[in-house]
């Protein structure tokens, strides 16, 4: 795992290394719980406890140094929970019903919806109805989150390659082919 | 069967009256000839008339038979559609806080007990036992379970099933946030017999008609007992009726109290039960009796009544509320328990008494119901529409697929995005922050917020104005105002698509410029501080929202490429061709707006926004799935670098205040708009999870004191700060690499050094130059040595 951090925020690192390493990660909690209570309460225990409208915001910067534009290198892990449906879908799939792996995988897609693998199982599910429109657009999805992980990157190039082929693009799939072969 | 021909005797009975009136009109004579012939001629005469009377009496009963069967083998109820939030998913590690939790719990009408039955919970401080009820859904059973789970740091930490199948992931049922009425009005919760408790059933059979089971649809014995009854009372204390006459008189027949409309009924009632079984027509009278009034809408059917009075389904009431119950069936509107407390309990119990009489319960169980409360909820819990905006976009999305009146009729089950604890703190963030802005003072100040799940494109909540029970203008869809500065992060998108030609410390010219079109006008924009700064790197100019870059970049670009680009990620409505729609004098609702910033969010990939997942029928079948779709449509490296600086944006440029109300752990990406006099304010973020767009402005399109950052911000912010949630970090797409770089040298640079960014980059399109600290070029050797030692 690879992070940068251009800002001096030593707690922007560990916040979004403790983040990363737990699977779904670790959440922002409002403080007094996330409007628990019948009346929310403030956004910011101290100064702003009330926050009041600022006519000229650009005249007093905020106090803490600034951090930067945060970004990863990694894909995101797969929740258990999310898994646990990927495997309920898998079996579906098997079963010849990708309609009913698809409600799974969507239920497994808005519990861990940074995870490549999520949009790869829906790729295939696609695939399997012979969607290749949408399984492509998947797999490009997966893609798109896969990171630095060259076993998630060739994983979805490969799928690429064979919803491509299923669907006739031949020339589309050896491109894929070979953006997997290269990893 | 042998219960018609004594119908019929009555009637032929009446029949016979009439010409004997008319006879003795016609009495003149006295011979006795005459008088014999007379008497013949009568006798044929009555004869006659009685067989027409018979051949009336037939046809009318082939009529009512007709009008009994029609109804009772069609659809006998038009059943409205329900509404359902999104359920809520409990696994280790889902994001809910423990109030939450609880709160939506009591809107799905849990009660918090123990959590040893279906429908209750117990809660302690952030331990909860939880006692499913079970739900069918389209994708299958979720069985009722009892869950025992704690959650810490808003999120769930350990979760077991303590009964029924254990599962990683476990579903509550949802919530039912509103419903699709008939033009009738008529509500209904439809329950089969199996449903409802047997004592309820008994109960009803001991006050209602002792002999429902015997007779044949009329019971003389009943209407002998009430007429004693009524006697001795020198008031009508008991009615006659039959549950199928009551049955027939609801569902047939008009309120008043004619001998035409008793023999109707009388008749009616003896047919319905030649065709019928008893229990179907218990069954649908249990659907039909008449419990109490909601407004304009008849409160009809045990099932929803027990949702109206006691927020629970009817299977789960007690011996007291089922007393209650049947009660009110002698009068819902004299026996109201909300209205008239007292009466209805002294009703309850004389019913319970009645139960303990018929051997139904035992004196204790008697005692004990008597010595509860009445237990009905203060406000009707159910239906009336929660969320009358979040409704609105639901069934303009159904009427791309259902008929209005299949929706009104059909029982339909529609289950939508919408997440009660997102839309609660949206709705509470409108409405805080506008009444803080207001003082009193400018009551006209109006607001929308759009919120979605960032990845599915799922529309979590939906508030239309600042009075979110209104159901009025609905500005989250119908506000159709210019976007102002939210067009700029499109403008650069479009150049950024071109790494030969930008990259984010691309030099841009700050500085005023005229342009004159064809018809002689000319056209001067300038910047909202009115200064111009001469050379600015791209991404502070996207970031501190600068108008003379936006408008030469996009010239650059071109205007009709803008549009293009526009088009593609969503926006269906015509968008301007005139270069001052580089400024945002392009008009969209929120929810158009949210639509398209979902494709900057998601790196560039169109996710329709949707507000269903599925509509079922009545029995749980599916009949339309919404799927998640996506769509790429721009290139996910050229979107990271705009996410980079909308990030910026919220740290350094215009967002920037977003930080007083958000921890700075909290990373979220942002760009505000503001239109002409702060007509219209605008923000438009996202973090991890959420996309959200909020607007604020006024009906009148008057002026405000407001400019994005002041105004929509802060309904934004004020909403981020709220909701648990993840802080946005975006992965780095294939071909994006990440340098230091001195953006006012437009070279790469050390770490350390004072001017140093790091700085996403399209592969290939990173400065070649290198600066060190103090801003002297160095030789590319020193990046060699650099190079040895990584």
């Amino acid at each position: 795992m690879r992070l940068q951090n251009a800002g001096p925020g030593l707690l922007f690192v560990v916040t979004l290394l403790a983040g990363c390493a737990s699977g779904p990660g670790s959440i922002y909690v409002p403080a007094g719980g996330a409007g628990g209570q019948s009346r929310p309460p403030a956004a910011d225990s101290g100064e702003s406890a009330a926050p009041a409208p600022q006519p000229e915001p650009r005249v007093s910067e905020p106090a803490a140094p600034e951090p930067a534009p945060r970004y990863q290198d990694e894909s995101e892990a797969l929740s258990p929970a999310a898994r646990s449906l990927i495997r309920k879908a898998d079996a579906l799939l098997r079963a010849g019903d990708p309609q009913g792996a698809i409600s799974q995988l969507e239920r497994a897609q808005r519990i861990s919806p940074r995870s490549a693998e999520v949009y790869f199982h829906l790729a295939q599910a696609y695939a399997a109805m012979q969607r290749y429109g949408a399984g492509e657009q998947f797999a490009r999805k997966g893609l798109s989150l896969a990171g630095n992980d060259s076993g998630l990157q060739k994983q979805g190039w490969r799928l690429l390659a064979d919803i491509r082929r299923a669907s006739g693009n031949v020339a589309g799939a050896d491109q894929a082919e070979a953006r997997a072969s290269a990893l | 069967m042998a219960s018609c021909p004594g119908g019929l005797v009555i009637i032929a009975a009446m029949a016979k009256g009439s010409p004997r009136k008319k006879s003795s009109a016609g009495r003149s004579g006295s011979s006795r000839k005459q008088s014999t012939s007379r008497r013949r001629w009568f006798w044929s005469l009555l004869w006659r008339l009685a067989l027409v009377a018979l051949v009336i009496l037939v046809g009318w009963t082939v009529y009512l038979d007709a009008k009994v069967t029609s109804r009772f083998e069609g659809r006998r109820f038009e059943v409205p559609s329900y509404v359902y939030a999104r359920p809520l998913e409990l696994y280790e590690g889902a994001g809910v806080s423990a109030d939450a939790l609880q709160r939506e719990l009591q809107m799905a009408n849990y009660s918090r007990a123990a959590g040893d039955r279906p429908g209750t919970f117990s809660r302690n401080g952030s331990r909860f036992v939880i006692h499913t009820r079970g739900f069918r859904f389209a994708d299958g059973v979720e069985p009722a379970r009892q869950i025992r789970l704690t959650i810490s740091g808003d999120q769930i930490q350990r979760m077991s099933a303590l009964s029924g199948p254990a599962a990683p992931i476990m579903r509550l049922e949802p919530v039912q946030i509103g419903g699709i009425y008939p033009a009738s009005q008529e509500d209904r919760v439809l329950v089969q017999l199996d449903e409802v408790p047997a004592l309820l059933v008994e109960t009803l059979l001991a006050v209602e008609d002792r002999d429902f089971f015997s007779h044949h649809g009329v019971s003389p014995m009943a209407i002998a007992r009430a007429m004693v009854a009524n006697l001795r009372a020198g008031d009508i204390v008991q009615g006659g009726s039959t549950i199928t006459q009551q049955l027939v008189k609801n569902f047939f027949l008009t309120r008043d109290q004619t001998l035409v409309r008793k023999a109707n009924e009388a008749l009616m009632s003896l047919l319905l039960e030649l065709h019928y079984g008893k229990r179907d027509i218990l069954e649908t009278y249990l659907n039909e009796v008449y419990l109490g009034q909601a407004g304009a809408r008849g409160v009809h059917g045990v099932g929803l009544a027990s949702q109206f009075y006691f927020a629970r389904p009817v299977a789960e009431l007690g011996v007291h509320e089922i007393a209650l119950l049947v009660g009110l069936i002698k009068g819902a509107s004299y026996y109201d328990p909300r209205r008239n407390p007292e009466r209805a309990r002294a009703r309850r119990d004389l019913v319970i008494g009645v139960m303990e009489e018929r051997g139904l319960i035992d004196r204790n169980a008697a005692l004990r119901a008597k010595g509860q409360p009445l237990d009905v909820r203060d406000k009707p819990s159910w239906s009336a529409n929660r969320y009358p905006a979040y409704i609105d976009l639901v069934r303009r999305h159904l009427a791309r697929d259902y008929r209005d009146e299949d929706l009104r009729s059909e029982g339909l089950r529609i289950f939508t995005t919408l997440d009660p604890a997102i839309q609660y703190a949206a709705e509470y963030a409108v409405r805080q922050t506008l009444d803080s802005m207001d003082d009193g003072q400018d009551a006209r100040l109006e607001s929308a917020l759009v919120v979605t799940a960032r990845d599915s494109g799922e529309v979590v909540a939906l508030v239309g104005g600042r009075d979110p029970d209104f159901a009025g203008f609905n500005r989250a869809l119908d506000a159709t105002r210019p976007i102002g500065s939210l067009i700029k992060p499109f403008i650069y998108l479009v150049a950024l698509q071109r790494p030969e030609d930008y990259t984010l410390i691309t030099p841009v010219q700050d500085k005023g410029f005229s342009l004159v079109f064809d018809d002689g006008r000319r056209w001067e924009p300038k910047n909202y501080d009115k200064e111009e700064r001469g050379e600015v790197p791209l991404h502070e100019a996207l970031a501190k929202s600068y108008n003379l870059p936006a408008v030469r970049v996009g010239l650059d670009v071109g205007v009709e490429a803008v549009r293009e680009t526009l088009q593609m990620l969503g926006v269906t409505s015509p968008v301007s061709r005139y270069p001052s729609m580089l400024l945002g004098s392009v008009s969209m609702t929120p929810v158009t707006v949210a639509q398209l910033y979902q494709s900057l969010a998601t790196s560039g990939f169109n996710t329709p926004l949707r507000s269903i997942r599925q509509v079922t029928d009545a029995d749980g079948e599916p009949l339309s799935r919404y799927h998640l779709e996506v769509n790429q449509v721009a290139d996910p490296a050229a979107v990271h670098l705009v996410q980079y600086a909308m990030q910026e944006t919220v740290q350094e440029g215009t967002g920037r205040s977003v930080y007083r109300y958000l921890p700075d752990e909290l990373s979220v990406a942002g760009k505000t708009g503001t239109t002409d006099d702060g007509r219209d304010s605008w923000f438009a973020g996202f973090s991890g999870d959420y996309l959200a767009v909020a607007w604020l402005g006024r009906d009148d399109n008057g002026p405000t004191r407001f400019t994005g950052a002041t105004g929509a911000l802060p309904v934004w912010a004020g909403f981020m700060s709220r909701v648990p949630q993840h802080g946005l970090s975006p992965v780095v797409p294939d071909g994006v690499n990440y340098h230091w770089v001195d953006d006012q040298q437009q070279a790469l640079t050390e770490e350390g050094c004072n001017n140093a960014r790091l700085m996403p980059f399209i592969a290939g399109s990173e400065p070649k130059q290198r600066v060190s600290c103090d801003g002297q070029f160095t030789r590319r050797i020193r990046s060699w040595f650099q190079g040895l030692f990584r």
